[in-house]
């Protein structure tokens, strides 16, 4: 920008001498090569891109809004999955029956279930439970995965060998490991982590490995493993940048799917245990309320909760992987 | 090709005896071995020794363990000469566990030392006595077996080598009676035969057929009406008994036995008894001395070949999985490839946008929960049948379970196709022949959809062949007597055979899935070649 008139120096008022003022330079080879480009900060970027559409926002503040009050509600609603309402009129009642009965507030919004217990208080309960499992499986496996399948993609003796544990276990059925892990140990949260990790990241690790395979022989990576670059730094600078989208991608799609899962679980019989009510067991235990007419709260509000939570964590992952690919930067 | 499809075949053999290895050690070693009892009520009324006893034979019955009582090591010695009636009937193991004649002790020893040797581990319980000292307590008396843990490789053994079971006629064991073994050849199968009270053929049928005698099954080879219309027990596959879920019956049987009311017709006994029943006279099998037994089987046959099956009016487990499951992929692939074709023309309008919205309304979805969402729209809005009912002879019932599959898989091929077509619409060979001069319909054509398809046609063997396997979750929101659910019943049942059975099943649809898929790719693109090229 030209400054205006006003701001233009009177070089006299500097005080300095005619030799300070106008020294001559000498040429710099090592400056000469120098490429000045705009400032380019990576994550910058990608939170820009990310929050240019305003889908993700909504996305976002909804899924922020879901955590923190699937976090901290069911801390301060001490709901009690295992309690005994004796008063027989308080079972199976509509939001409208339940507002009169208890007055409006959060415990009767969405009326009753089978055994008396508020609706609303049951499905954030269980939203917690059914959250952190998928937010500990999804960890685990990501790690397992991403360090294996990195190892897994670099190393040709461990990809013969890799890949033909990989052709046998995946033809193991999914739910024989399961349900022989759940009956080894006794049901409960950790038994189902468990469960879900010791197999679970066979999928991701085979995944990580092929697109490790694709990029591995790229011209840059040739030419920075002749100059000696080390394995680790080329892991960390060239693979690794190029595959953030890629996981991020995967964690958007890895993270519902665990949810989806635990509710598929649940309804065919392979819980948690019977004091864990997560989502799916939600499901499970008021599906015959589908056997009569009408939209039953008690059971369509897990659906749809498990439903918003997994759509919404699948919107926010897909985009900010999209996001995070530096390709949409411009 | 040659080649390449042995070293495949070869692999896959491979790959499902190690899948069925491991879920030989996952339920036989790893399992907690008492959960069989959970909900066994004998189990609960059993007391003290006969307990223990009553488990170890249970164990040997779920294919666990072999296990030899005293008694049962007694009575083959009586029966291979060994030991006379007087020795077997004054050595019998004392309810009160104190042996106190010699000749008992020089055979418990013997018993004892023969096992032991083989690998087995003696049980020896001593009786068990009521406070005052006199009595037994119930089911306290003393017992004495053995039993041994059958190793892995070996069951692995048995399994394969009992993989396909051929008829002979060696079959019914020598000693029985039975008059001439033999196989015949008919052009006119008596059970299409009819006679009058004078035993004169009134009527008979051409249908040749190949009967058997010594054999298990009665027919080996006949004709009738029912798909594929020509049968054959010659060679049958032995996937192993069932223990729960249909008590003494083969897996593969289970699978394929059809179910749902009796179906009732007009059938000739061979012995000429002519009247309205339900048995398939065509799946006779032996069943030793029965003839003799029962009043019912003398009135109606000649022979020991009196066990059939009861046809019946539905279709069996994998019969109506596969309906659904077939009709469904069928219907997904002339849905989803239209679908995705549109949507990657009109990328990034609003079609565009429609279909991705509700792909990732799929993807993301629980699949119970949108299944559930069909099912209560089309039960409350098109008042389609709530449930599966297999007597209901309408069409109806089908509609729901096939949408609830359709539906979801449409997603997928959108998904895939859009996704392949952009990417071949950006690729430079397209904008060559644009440049070359080609219409827009040409390129489309001959090349962008041409090369799109090649990934699409390699799934196609898949999903045709994982319509036997059945849907779990459709199946039972909508209650189909189908085969998804088998697996999770026998795990629930603690059900070994059929486990073992089934995992062995899927895994061969899924090796013979991806081989008819690689082959057919091959064929549809001919720039795939299997054949190592000299250079």
């Amino acid at each position: 920008m030209i400054p205006v008139k006003d701001e233009l120096y009177d070089i006299s008022d500097l005080g300095l001498t005619e030799e300070e003022l106008f020294a001559p330079v000498s040429h710099d080879a090592f400056d000469s090569e120098k490429i000045t480009a705009p400032r380019y900060s990576y994550w910058k970027s990608v939170f820009r891109v990310f929050f240019r559409n305003k889908v993700n926002i909504v996305a976002l503040a909804i899924l922020v809004a879901i955590v923190l009050f699937a976090y901290i509600y069911p801390h301060v609603s001490h709901y009690d999955p295992m309690a005994n309402i004796l008063d027989s009129e308080s079972k199976h009642l509509s939001p409208k029956e339940a507002i009169d009965k208890f007055g409006l507030n959060t415990h009767s919004v969405l009326g009753t279930g089978a055994a008396g217990q508020s609706t609303f208080d049951a499905v954030w309960y269980g939203a917690e439970i059914s959250m952190s499992l998928a937010f500990i499986c999804a960890a685990i496996n990501m790690t397992i995965g991403i360090l294996l399948g990195a190892v897994w993609g670099f190393s040709k003796k461990v990809d013969m060998f890799m890949t033909m544990i990989y052709q046998v276990i995946a033809n193991v059925p999914g739910i024989l490991v399961m349900t022989v892990m759940v009956m080894l140990f006794t049901a409960g949260f950790w038994t189902m982590v468990f469960a879900m990790t010791v197999t679970g990241w066979l999928g991701l690790a085979y995944f990580i490995r092929t697109q490790v395979l694709i990029i591995r022989d790229r011209e840059y990576n040739v030419a920075s493993r002749c100059l000696g670059t080390p394995v680790l730094r080329l892991t960390m600078k060239n693979i690794l940048p190029f595959m953030t989208s890629v996981i991020m991608l995967l964690l958007a799609e890895e993270i519902p799917s665990y949810i989806s899962y635990e509710v598929f679980l649940s309804y065919i019989g392979f819980s948690m245990g019977t004091k864990t009510i997560s989502l799916g067991r939600l499901i499970e235990m008021t599906q015959s309320s589908m056997m009569v007419p009408g939209w039953r709260l008690e059971f369509w509000a897990p659906v749809f909760l498990c439903s918003l939570i997994t759509l919404v964590l699948y919107l926010v992952g897909q985009n900010l992987g999209d996001a995070s690919d530096p390709r949409t930067h411009m | 090709m040659k080649k390449f499809l042995l070293k495949r075949i070869i692999g896959g053999i491979l790959s499902i005896i190690a899948v069925v290895a491991i879920v030989m050690i996952l339920i036989y070693s790893l399992m907690n071995r008492q959960l069989i009892f959970q909900s066994d009520p004998l189990y609960l009324k059993k007391l003290s020794n006969d307990k223990t006893q009553y488990m170890y034979s249970k164990w040997e019955e779920y294919g666990y363990l072999d296990m030899v009582n005293y008694s049962d090591y007694m009575i083959t010695q009586l029966r291979d000469g060994k030991i006379t009636q007087e020795v077997f009937d004054s050595t019998s193991y004392p309810r009160n566990g104190k042996i106190t004649s010699d000749t008992t002790k020089k055979y418990v020893d013997e018993f004892k030392k023969v096992y032991t040797d083989k690998g087995y581990t003696i049980i020896e319980l001593e009786a068990d006595m009521m406070t005052s000292g006199r009595k037994l307590k119930t089911g306290g008396a003393a017992k004495l077996f053995a039993y041994r843990d059958i190793p892995v490789l070996k069951r692995l053994g048995t399994f394969f080598k009992s993989l396909f079971y051929s008829d002979n006629i060696h079959y019914v064991p020598e000693e029985d009676n039975i008059g001439k073994r033999k196989l015949t050849f008919t052009l006119h199968d008596p059970a299409f035969t009819e006679y009058d009270a004078n035993g004169n053929v009134v009527s008979k049928k051409f249908a040749p057929a190949i009967l058997g005698n010594g054999t298990k099954h009665k027919y080996l080879l006949y004709f009738d009406d029912r798909f594929p219309y020509v049968h054959q027990n010659f060679v049958k596959l032995n996937l192993g008994k069932s223990y729960a879920i249909n008590a003494g019956v083969d897996v593969w049987e289970t699978m394929n036995i059809p179910q749902g009311k009796n179906k009732m017709r007009m059938v000739t006994y061979p012995s000429g008894l002519r009247e309205e029943s339900a048995d398939d006279l065509h799946t006779a099998t032996y069943q030793k001395g029965s003839l003799k037994t029962n009043i019912v089987y003398e009135e109606r046959y000649l022979d020991d070949y009196t066990n059939t099956v009861t046809l019946k009016q539905g279709k069996s487990m994998v019969g109506y999985s596969f309906v659904i499951g077939i009709l469904a992929t069928i219907l997904a692939y002339v849905l989803g490839l239209p679908l995705g074709i549109w949507m990657a023309l009109r990328k990034d309008k609003l079609v565009d946008k429609i279909g991705t919205a509700y792909n990732i309304f799929i993807l993301a979805v629980p699949s119970l929960a949108y299944i559930f969402m069909f099912k209560a729209i089309g039960t409350s809005v098109f008042h389609l049948p709530r449930v599966f009912d297999m007597d209901d002879p309408g069409k109806l019932k089908y509609i729901l379970p096939i949408i609830s599959l359709t539906l979801p898989s449409v997603a997928g091929l959108m998904k895939w196709l859009r996704r392949y077509m952009v990417d071949q619409m950006n690729s430079d060979y397209v904008k060559f022949a644009r440049s070359g001069g080609l219409s827009e319909g040409e390129i489309f054509r001959k090349h962008i959809l041409k090369n799109a398809m090649i990934p699409i046609i390699h799934a196609i063997p898949g999903s045709v062949l994982g319509a036997l396997v059945g849907a779990i979750i459709t199946e039972r929101v909508y209650t189909v007597p189908g085969a998804g659910n088998m697996l999770t019943d026998a795990i629930g049942r603690y059900d070994n055979g059929v486990i073992v059975g089934l995992t062995m099943f899927y895994a061969t649809l899924s090796v013979v899935g991806l081989l008819l898929g690689d082959i057919l790719m091959a064929v549809a693109d001919p720039r795939i070649s299997f054949d190592t090229k000299e250079r």
